[in-house]
């Protein structure tokens, strides 16, 4: 009897993707050398708990697949040879056939052609089929129902009789698994009579890699004590504790009903709980937070005006709980890089093959955690800067070594924290971009003055990204470079953020995107000009200074900042917005900065510091490109939140 | 090499031995809590020392250290007495998980 695939798809979906991204990720691992037997096992017991799942779910095409699959990457392990690129690639392509195979199934397919294709090829690495269809291989799969994936013991089941039964998945890499098996069954002996283990015991002792195996014994412990004593033999990923069967008699017995049911190992050791949500969920919780502290802000206020002594009191500890409350929902929805990242190595690699080019790809800063809905836009424009430096910043291996360079080139993917703002580079050890044929072409088409010397960073990439500039460009250094640099930089400044470019010829390049690490509450500074206040958000402020004689010299009649060593432009609020009138006697200065670019933007007075719940615009507006969103005060009015990298000029 | 492990992790090592009959001689003397053992020793085995050891001390507390490939002796040595084992090269994350497995 199959359970109904229509309640179970969404789930099915997540599940089975949980288990490719395990795949995918084993897979670029074994490619990459080194010990091949932890990578397969991973992949074999992935495809493994796809094949439950699909049988459970009556997706009997893809089970087969993964049962095909399964049966090669056993022979595979039993070769003990490492994997050479031909398998490499029939695996990637079965993982790929895989993934399309679970799309067209939950969508009502029966068959899907990448699957056939992709086993044909696997086959002809790997060799003959699995002997006669999903049976064969070292556990005793004897054959699997329609609705679950219930292993069926040989005709007399060996693990037969009362008792109860004990199902033990061992760790990955587990050394001498053979002898652990029988560690554990001789510690499980202490607690009563065992009466069968499957596979037998002397198969186990001698066994090579057992992974998963099975005692019926006869005792009056406790799940939780036959649980303790299995693992007081170390080694042990996962035991299942069947109590019901201590009366059964006569069933067929799911012999890895562990493997199946695979929970993802504990990271660095410990076990946390997880538990699945719905992201809208998420976001809702998120924008009532927003609201309530809003309001809570406007309570606040009242408070301070109107309320006394018991009231007061409530207030102030009801203002700590919403702020509580605020922390713990931003923590949650703070999910490490890793998450979108995961895919990247992957894509590198498969980009890398198709372009001919050798990188080794490096990711870091794995863990540092972004809000939810950010780390969802920020892929988008990453993987374009991935492909990008593929194509047009890395040489071609032949180009490399003659000039010097190691054969493979370098690509870094990072990310890191910097105050309120994430920075996530994209660097390459390429060719770098011809400066000179840059400016060529801009001074052709008008991006630059005619006089120009030369261009910093900051016009190079204003003119790189300026859609048609790189693609009409004949010469193939140039090609391309630039496509699709204008939609990233749309992207990091629709969230706040801004990309900066650093390039030396011969060298290499870096993209770096700043983006405020959450989205919708960012901390800013409040400022006042006239009558009006503005937020300013901290990811792109660097500090505040006082208006002074020390701070501020006229140079040639204008007003510049004197900064330590540096002198920065300076930039009147009330001018930026137009508000005419002059500024107050009493001013300050708040320095801002975009990449490697500082100014000094002059305010009437910062009236402080505080999260901001950011209401973005609903549509882009003309005129208010200064504005990334607006927000609600403390005491209800609204306030404009700058998007300060505008400030800077030319996008 | 064990010893150096268990030193740094604070254990103090009480004694050592190099051969199977000066173990079970030490063992004797000393009542360590722990003893880390390897199966292949001049005279006297290290199977054979677990029995010995066990013999006289039906509590004593034998850690087997063996080599890749010695299944069939870690389980001789199991069944000797032995409470666990670990594989060689050592790596001290798992040594210390056995030896807290083993002192419980």
């Amino acid at each position: 009897m199959s359970i109904d695939p229509t309640r179970y798809a969404e789930l099915f979906r997540t599940e089975s993707r949980e288990q490719l991204i395990v795949i995918n990720r084993a897979l670029l691992a074994l490619e990459q050398g080194g010990d091949a037997a932890e990578p397969l096992s991973i992949i074999f017991r992935a495809m493994h708990t796809v094949k439950g799942m699909s049988a459970s779910m009556g997706y009997n095409a893809l089970a087969e697949f993964a049962h095909e699959v399964e049966s090669a990457l056993d022979r595979v392990r039993r070769g003990d040879q490492q994997p050479g690129p031909d398998m490499m690639d029939a695996l990637f392509a079965s993982a790929d056939a895989l993934e399309a195979g679970l799309e067209a199934a939950t969508e009502g397919a029966r068959q899907s052609p990448a699957m056939a294709a992709a086993l044909e090829r696997l086959l002809a690495v790997a060799g003959e089929r699995a002997p006669g269809g999903p049976s064969g291989g070292e556990l005793p799969a004897a054959g699997y129902s329609e609705a679950a994936a219930v292993v069926q013991l040989p005709a007399a089941d060996p693990l037969g009789g009362p008792g109860v039964i004990v199902r033990v998945r061992q760790s990955a890499g587990t050394l001498l698994p053979g002898v652990r098996a029988f560690l554990a069954v001789e510690k499980v002996r202490t607690l009563g009579e065992v009466g069968a283990v499957w596979p037998p015991i002397e198969v186990l002792q001698t066994s090579e890699s057992p992974q998963s195996f099975a005692i019926r014994v006869s005792t009056l412990a406790s799940a939780r004590e036959i649980e303790a004593a299995v693992r007081s033999a170390g080694d042990v990923e996962h035991v299942e504790v069947d109590m019901a069967a201590r009366t059964r008699r006569e069933r067929p017995i799911a012999l890895d009903a562990a493997a199946e049911r695979a929970e993802p190992a504990p990271v660095g050791g410990k076990v946390t709980r997880h538990v699945r949500m719905d992201l809208a969920r998420l976001d809702t919780l998120m924008n009532l937070v927003g609201e309530l502290v809003i309001t809570r802000g406007r309570l606040l206020q009242l408070t301070a005006d109107h309320g006394k002594g018991p009231l007061d009191d409530a207030m102030q500890q009801a203002a700590r709980l919403i702020g509580d409350l605020q922390s713990e929902i931003m923590t949650s929805r703070m999910v490490p890089v890793w998450q979108v990242f995961d895919r990247f190595p992957r894509l590198v690699r498969d980009a890398s093959r198709q372009l001919g080019k050798d990188v080794v790809f490096v990711v870091e800063g794995k863990d540092i955690e972004l809000d939810r809905s950010l780390l969802d836009e920020v892929g988008e424009p990453v993987v374009h800067l991935l492909r990008n430096a593929v194509d047009h910043g890395i040489e071609a291996p032949a180009e490399r070594t003659a000039a010097g360079k190691p054969r493979a080139g370098r690509l870094v993917l990072s990310a890191a924290r910097d105050r309120a703002a994430i920075l996530i580079r994209v660097s390459d050890d390429g060719r770098g971009i011809d400066r000179a044929r840059v400016l060529e072409r801009a001074k052709a088409s008008g991006l630059v003055d005619g006089s120009a010397m030369e261009l910093d960073d900051e016009d190079l990439l204003r003119c790189i990204a300026q859609p048609g500039f790189s693609t009409a460009h004949a010469v193939s250094d140039l090609s391309g470079r630039g496509v699709g640099l204008d939609a990233v930089q749309a992207k990091a400044r629709m969230l706040g953020g801004s990309v900066t470019l650093k390039s030396v010829e011969g060298e290499g390049t870096a993209f770096t995107m700043r983006v405020p690490a959450t989205l919708a509450i960012v901390r800013a500074l409040l400022a006042r000009s006239g009558h009006e206040r503005y937020a300013l958000p901290l990811t792109h402020v660097r500090e505040t200074i006082e208006f002074g004689e020390h701070t501020v010299q006229r140079v040639r009649g204008r007003e510049v900042l004197v900064l330590r060593d540096e002198v920065l432009p300076l930039l009147y609020l009330r001018d930026v917005v137009r508000q005419g009138g002059a500024a107050d006697a009493q001013r300050e200065i708040v320095v801002i900065e975009r990449g490697e670019k500082r100014s000094g933007l002059v305010v009437d007075e910062l009236i402080g510091q505080l999260d901001v719940v950011v209401k973005p615009f609903d549509a882009a507006r003309e005129g208010l490109a200064l504005f990334s969103g607006a927000t609600i005060l403390a005491d209800g009015a609204p306030a404009l939140i700058m998007d300060l990298g505008s400030l800077f000029g030319g996008v | 090499m064990v010893g150096d492990i268990l030193q740094q992790a604070g254990f103090e090592v009480v004694g050592e031995a190099e051969t199977g009959t000066q173990a079970v001689e030490k063992y004797k003397q000393l009542r360590p809590d722990l003893v880390t053992m390897d199966i292949v020793m001049p005279d006297m085995g290290g199977i054979e020392a677990v029995r010995e050891i066990t013999k006289f001390d039906p509590g004593a507390k034998v850690l087997m250290c063996s080599a890749m490939g010695q299944q069939a002796l870690v389980v001789e040595a199991i069944q000797a007495g032995a409470k666990d084992f670990v594989v060689k090269p050592f790596q001290p994350s798992r040594v210390l998980e056995a030896v807290q497995r083993v002192l419980g």
